[in-house]
């Protein structure tokens, strides 16, 4: 057990100030603690809502982390140098604002605009400010993204800066916090301080743990973590611990601060029912001018600059510089075709990198690991915590993220998919083996609702390749794409449609198959633009001709050519999918077209709950197979 | 008695060894029929599955359904053969060897993943697992369910592979049951160190497992997982433990008894190579002794006999057109109501019972509130395994943007064909000010995207209660209730229906309508109470609107959608406090996409919201009265 009192091996000379800082430092930091509370008491006061009372708690952590330990430009904080910091407890906002404005980014009178509609100073934390790095206010995802920075500090930029992430005590009930403090233990990320605020209470009651600081030090030494306790109104204790923490190696550190919720306030100080409250208005004045008599000095101590060693990159306008190497007809998955394609885009560009969950083998990123193995993140199972990792990753533009697993376990990390919007990340997550057609595995690992997930996404971007060629575009315009970006990748090997001269665009349709004598539009994506691809050559042979359109992309959705195409054939249209009815494409194209008159839209979709069988059996059994578009389109001729 | 259950006499033991390689055999035979599946991840558990079948756990062979039967929960769902080689080949009947040998064939009884057919036809299996890490939170549903509302004797026992043991969800379940106690459930840890794809973390760190489980708050023990006495003895041991649920942390191999194939990398979820499975299966046979069956202990039947069906409103509620009330409160109000109606009534929050209001329910049932802290896909396990065999009817609550994080839970699930209601409060950008990652705007696509999820979005006091009341009462997946935040600020959540009005789930209703109506506005939530005011202004100018509350987003009433739609010429708005994507919108259009000459226009939130005061965001963000008026004027232009 490692303990704050018994400091492991000398410290460095140079790290002594850092350890023990001069009485002068000390109440400078205790004021500086102080000023963070009234600002957040103030900023709430003005807003009429909000999390004093958790502010309060972190005020002497948050004094020591931005006047004492972290090294950063003042002026620059979004500088690839600085150190890292990530409020994961999302709804302390107002002391994280407090601190920038304390720094000199953000002016004071700004922080009375707190959560209003034309201010920047949100809620929770987001990105539309400079300092922020990834938005959280949905708990227990700030540790996951920490991590990325880290990993990335560590072992692509080879940097020093180091990641700071503060927790509450209550978040540690997510299961994701676990899963990042196995992968930080893991990946010995010896730059990576987590501290948790243990402040006894919750939203609602006390948190599980209350005070008990030991069994979060247990469980944090359980998971390979250089554990201390101290005290978390102690600046003292705390410029000790985070001096330790950087002494040592290869393993992450965890700080378990013992702290009291509205700490400094008269009894609200570790009172319930005061979480999410501001002070009293008529008791604001009085509250503040306590805590301004306990503040001695003026000025904040000045942060220390960061060591400039990050490497200088640049991760736009990736080239394909050589054509997709397949010839139509040729037959290969599109998950194969996916795993060939980011192994060349590797080498394109080495900022590339790609994180799997275990399923390496079956979604092909194994080859992009045989050729860039020191870029490639084995995140194990947990697809929550490696979705966190690629948004950390992914930020200040250090790396291109690529993230895959089945599609069906990105349901899993939902959560996280829908912060990262908020981040304004600009991720890719790959999803394989979706829909019904992997067959034989069931339901349970078939996807069945990502495009309706991953669609609700604001400004993601949803690819749906339906050929080797297609996909290893996708992969680079997903790349080049600012904003998230799904693809969709399919199990069965399927032929390519395209040539290698063919272009591909967001938002840009293919029309595959036409003539002037097509009566209806179908519209298929991966496996089912095949069965439509066959439909149309069996109902060829009956003399009717259906015009084919692959929509490449789902989201955008190419409106123009749907509506074109639709009218083009007397308004008739099918959508089949491997997808639920509900979110998908079908969805989609009924929304693209409900502001025309005469365009009709039949959807076959997967109704029901799947079940284990062969691919084509089940591609039959629920509808989508060539043989059920042949009836739908004849169905609709006949009426 | 007792020290039998520790120590079975040395015959017993035998059999115990003969059944674990006779289960071994099966599942070789099974997945070389099918030329896929995950025999060495059955091998590996091969000897812990023949102990708990055929000697410590107590059930009725004939009725795997009884609620006096212990519980099993395979987490590690790909070993699910197993569940069919020890319930179905060794105790029911030697015939279905030849089902198993049908293995993943469509239509055959028996498919690799336990799912709807498993359940339906394979009584035994309470909740479908096969993705990792979600069983332990059902198991402690159960286990919760047993302890403290059923009171009784069954245990619950999980088995579980190392590799899921990374999912944050087990975490989430380890914590959950040394916080209540469960001192009947026995969590297994099957560690046989390969994964999909390579060597996991912990490798054959037991130690790591041990201490983990015990800083987690477990009582633990280290087995060797091969080991039959062992295992009875731990299992017996696991019996005398109070108030600590129970690790059993078993080291296997994965193939064992597979030479060359045990403990070698790259053979996940794959058969044996064909020619050589004849041999092996011979090799195993030949450590084959006895062939006598074990007959399982019979339960213990103290299980209360229960009703959780056709639960009536005795009142209908109490609310007059106009008063003022968030639907969240409302909601709050009427599951407090409906723990009076019927006492199997629970409720599940992840502290959030302040802003979700479940914690009127607390007041009044405090003994059926369960806490699950800040832990939503543990929330959702565990209101599944509560929800099995029909033991309780579960509601759960949190932040609707906060459910997303238990997706893959909801999704199984609606896989395991489960009853549970899931209650989402603090819906859209009416949230306000806490931002937008406190806003569900993508909920409806989510719930929607479930089979057989029945999706409910109140627009008031009087239909809210309604909702709770139908969704205790449906039979489907799940059921979703979104519900507003909005209470106070604006005339938003005036009640709008009479406290009689019948709701259906299939049926909405049309709230404003006269025979010159122009349009139809199509709504629910927060949004309708704006398209009223839209239609207040509207007739002012002479232009009547139809309005209609949707009440359930799924099913959808479409008929009564087009039938508006034909009456106001084919004109539809709809609005919806959710992003465009998958909510009212695309499902009305859908509703409508067979019919000629109606055109949707859709109003919704695009783009990336923002911390603000409702009604502002409302209108920024363009689904308030003015930008319907505008709407509907613009369409009646063209």
């Amino acid at each position: 057990m490692s303990s704050l009192w018994e400091p492991s091996g000398a410290p460095r000379c140079a790290m002594a100030d850092d350890a023990k800082p001069d009485a002068k430092t000390l109440q400078a930091l205790r004021d500086a603690a102080n000023r963070l509370r009234i600002h957040s008491i103030r900023a709430t006061c003005a807003s009429s809502s909000g999390h004093p009372t958790s502010c309060c708690s972190a005020a002497e952590i948050m004094s020591v982390l931005f006047f004492h330990t972290m090294r950063y430009k003042r002026t620059d904080p979004q500088h690839p140098d600085n150190d890292r910091f990530v409020l994961s407890k999302g709804h302390a906002a107002p002391v994280l604002y407090a601190a920038w404005a304390e720094v000199g980014d953000i002016s004071e009178s700004d922080l009375l605009n707190l959560r209003k509609i034309h201010c920047d100073l949100e809620g929770h934390p987001t990105p539309r400010l400079p300092f922020v790095d990834v938005a959280t206010g949905s708990l227990g995802q700030g540790l996951g993204a920490a991590c990325g920075m880290a990993y990335t500090g560590k072992y692509f930029d080879k940097a020093s800066y180091r990641v700071f992430c503060l927790m509450g005590d209550g978040e540690s009930s997510e299961g994701s916090v676990w899963e990042a403090l196995a992968f930080a233990s893991h990946y010995s990320l010896d730059n990576l301080v987590a501290v948790f605020d243990v402040n006894r209470l919750g939203q609602s009651g006390t948190a599980p743990l209350e005070h008990c600081t030991d069994i979060y030090q247990n469980r944090c030494e359980a998971f390979g973590w250089n554990t201390y306790i101290v005290d978390g109104h102690d600046v003292e204790a705390l410029c000790q611990a985070f001096s330790q923490a950087a002494q040592v190696k290869n393993k992450p550190t965890a700080i378990v601060a013992k702290t009291f919720k509205g700490r400094g306030i008269p009894n609200i100080e570790d009172a319930e029912n005061w979480h999410g409250k501001p002070v009293p208005k008529e008791r604001a004045e009085a509250i503040i001018k306590l805590i301004q008599s306990q503040i001695q000095t003026q000025g904040n101590p000045i942060s220390k600059p960061p060591v400039e060693d990050s490497p200088q990159i640049s991760i736009t306008n990736i080239q394909m510089t050589s054509p997709p190497a397949y010839k139509m007809g040729d037959k290969i998955a599109t998950q194969k075709a996916y795993g060939l394609a980011l192994a060349k885009l590797g080498h394109e560009n080495k900022r590339v990198i790609v994180l799997d969950s275990d399923t390496k083998n079956p979604t092909f990123s194994e080859i992009f690991k045989k050729e860039h193995p020191e870029r490639f993140i084995e995140c194990f199972i947990p697809e929550q915590n490696m979705v966190s990792v690629a948004l950390g990753c992914a930020t200040r533009g250090r790396t291109i993220v690529f993230a895959n697993t089945f599609s069906a376990f990105f349901t899993r990390a939902f959560d996280q998919i829908r912060m990262g919007a908020i981040s304004q990340t600009n991720i890719n997550l790959i999803g394989s083996h979706c829909g019904v057609s992997i067959g034989e595995d069931g339901p349970s690992q078939m996807a069945l609702e990502d495009l309706a997930m991953f669609r609700s996404i604001p400004n993601c971007t949803v690819f749906y390749p339906s050929d080797a060629l297609s996909t290893e575009h996708a992969v680079y315009l997903a790349a080049n794409t600012k904003g998230m970006c799904f693809i969709r990748t399919s199990q069965p090997e399927t032929e390519v449609i395209y040539t290698a001269q063919e272009k591909f665009e967001i938002g840009q349709a293919k029309v595959v198959l036409h003539s002037d004598n097509d009566k209806v539009t179908v519209i298929g994506a991966g496996i089912t633009l095949h069965e439509a691809l066959a439909a149309a050559d069996n109902l060829s042979q009956q003399g009717i001709a259906i015009r084919v359109i692959d929509p490449f992309t789902i989201k955008p959705l190419d409106a123009a050519t749907i509506i074109s195409s639709a009218k083009a054939t007397g308004g008739r249209v099918i959508t089949v999918e491997d997808h639920h009815k509900e979110g998908g494409l079908g969805e989609a194209v009924c929304a693209a077209v409900s502001r025309e008159p005469d365009i009709l839209v039949h959807q076959l979709a997967v109704s029901g709950l799947p079940q284990s069988g062969k691919p084509g059996e089940l591609l039959d059994m629920f509808g989508i197979s060539a043989g059920h578009i042949v009836s739908a389109v004849r169905n609709i001729l006949m009426n | 008695a007792m020290a039998d259950e520790a120590r079975p006499d040395s015959k017993t033991v035998q059999v115990l060894r003969d059944m674990a390689n006779r289960l071994r055999i099966h599942s070789i035979r099974a997945t070389c029929a099918s030329s896929s599946g995950h025999p060495t991840s059955c091998s590996s558990a091969a000897e812990i599955m023949s102990v708990l079948f055929f000697h410590t756990m107590r059930y009725k062979q004939s009725d795997p359904e009884s609620p006096d039967n212990d519980r099993f929960i395979l987490s590690k769902g790909h070993t699910s053969l197993y569940l069919r080689g020890a319930d179905w080949t060794e105790d029911v009947d030697r015939q279905e060897t030849n089902f198993l040998l049908d293995l993943r064939r469509l239509h055959s009884l028996l498919e690799t993943m336990i799912t709807t057919l498993c359940i339906q036809r394979l009584s035994f299996v309470d909740v479908a697992t096969g993705w990792f890490g979600q069983g332990l939170g059902a198991a402690c549903g159960m286990a919760y369910t047993g302890k403290y509302f059923d009171k009784a004797s069954y245990r619950v026992f999980c088995l579980m592979g190392d590799g899921e043991s990374s999912e944050g969800s087990v975490w989430e379940a380890l914590a959950f049951a040394s916080y209540y106690g469960l001192d009947n459930l026995v969590a297994i840890f099957d560690v046989n160190r390969l994964g999909h794809s390579g060597a996991f973390p912990a490798e054959h760190c037991i130690e790591i497992y041990k201490k983990r489980c015990e800083a987690f708050g477990w009582n633990t023990y280290v087995v060797d997982g091969r080991d039959v006495e062992a295992l009875c003895q731990v299992f017996w041991q696991a019996t005398q433990v109070k108030n600590k649920p129970t690790a059993v942390v078993a080291k296997t191999f994965k193939g064992r008894g597979m030479p060359n194939v045990e403990d070698a990398e790259n053979w996940y979820g794959k058969p044996m190579p064909k020619e050589r499975a004849d041999a092996i299966i011979k090799l195993i046979e030949s450590q084959i002794q006895t062939n006598r069956n074990l007959v399982p202990k019979p339960p213990i039947e103290d299980s209360p006999q229960i009703s959780i069906t056709d639960i009536k409103m005795t009142s209908p509620p109490a609310y007059k057109v106009g008063d003022k009330m968030a639907t969240r409160r409302a909601c709050g109000l009427a599951l407090a109501k409906l723990g009076h109606a019927n006492d199997r009534v629970i409720m599940l929050d992840g502290d959030t019972k302040n802003s979700t209001f479940s914690e009127m329910f607390k007041k009044e049932h405090p003994e059926r509130f369960i806490e699950c802290f800040i832990a939503e896909q543990n929330m959702v396990s565990v209101a599944l395994g509560c929800a099995t065999r029909d033991r309780t009817i579960a509601f759960a609550s949190s932040f609707a943007a906060f459910l997303t994080r238990a997706f893959d839970q909801i999704r199984m699930g609606a896989i395991s064909q489960a009853n549970i209601n899931l209650v989402g409060s603090h819906c859209g950008i009416s949230v306000g000010e806490d931002g937008p990652s406190q806003m569900a705007l993508e909920d409806l696509a989510m719930f929607r995207a479930i089979p057989n999820c029945t999706v409910f979005y109140p627009s008031d006091a009087v239909s809210t209660e309604h909702a709770v009341y139908l969704a205790a009462n449906t039979k489907s997946t799940c059921s979703g209730l979104s519900l507003c935040f909005v209470e106070t600020e604006q005339a938003a959540v005036i009640v709008i229906w009479l406290a009689r009005a019948g709701f259906e789930p299939t049926t909405l209703r049309v709230i404003r309508h006269s025979v010159n109506d122009k349009v139809t506005v199509i709504s629910a939530g927060v949004t309708l109470h704006e398209a009223l005011a839209a239609a207040d202004d509207l007739s002012k100018e002479d232009i009547p609107i139809r309005v209609i509350d949707l009440f359930t987003i799924k099913p959808l009433d479409s008929a009564t959608i087009v039938s508006s739609a034909k009456a106001t010429g084919g004109r539809v708005v709809t609005v919806e406090d959710h992003y465009p994507e998958g909510g009212i919108g695309e499902a009305v259009c859908a509703a409508v996409s067979m019919e000629p000459d109606i055109l949707v226009h859709r109003l919704a939130v695009s783009g990336m919201p923002r911390s603000g005061k409702p009604i502002e965001l409302l209108d920024v963000f363009g689904i308030s009265a003015r930008h319907i008026i505008v709407a509907v004027k613009c369409i009646l232009k063209n």
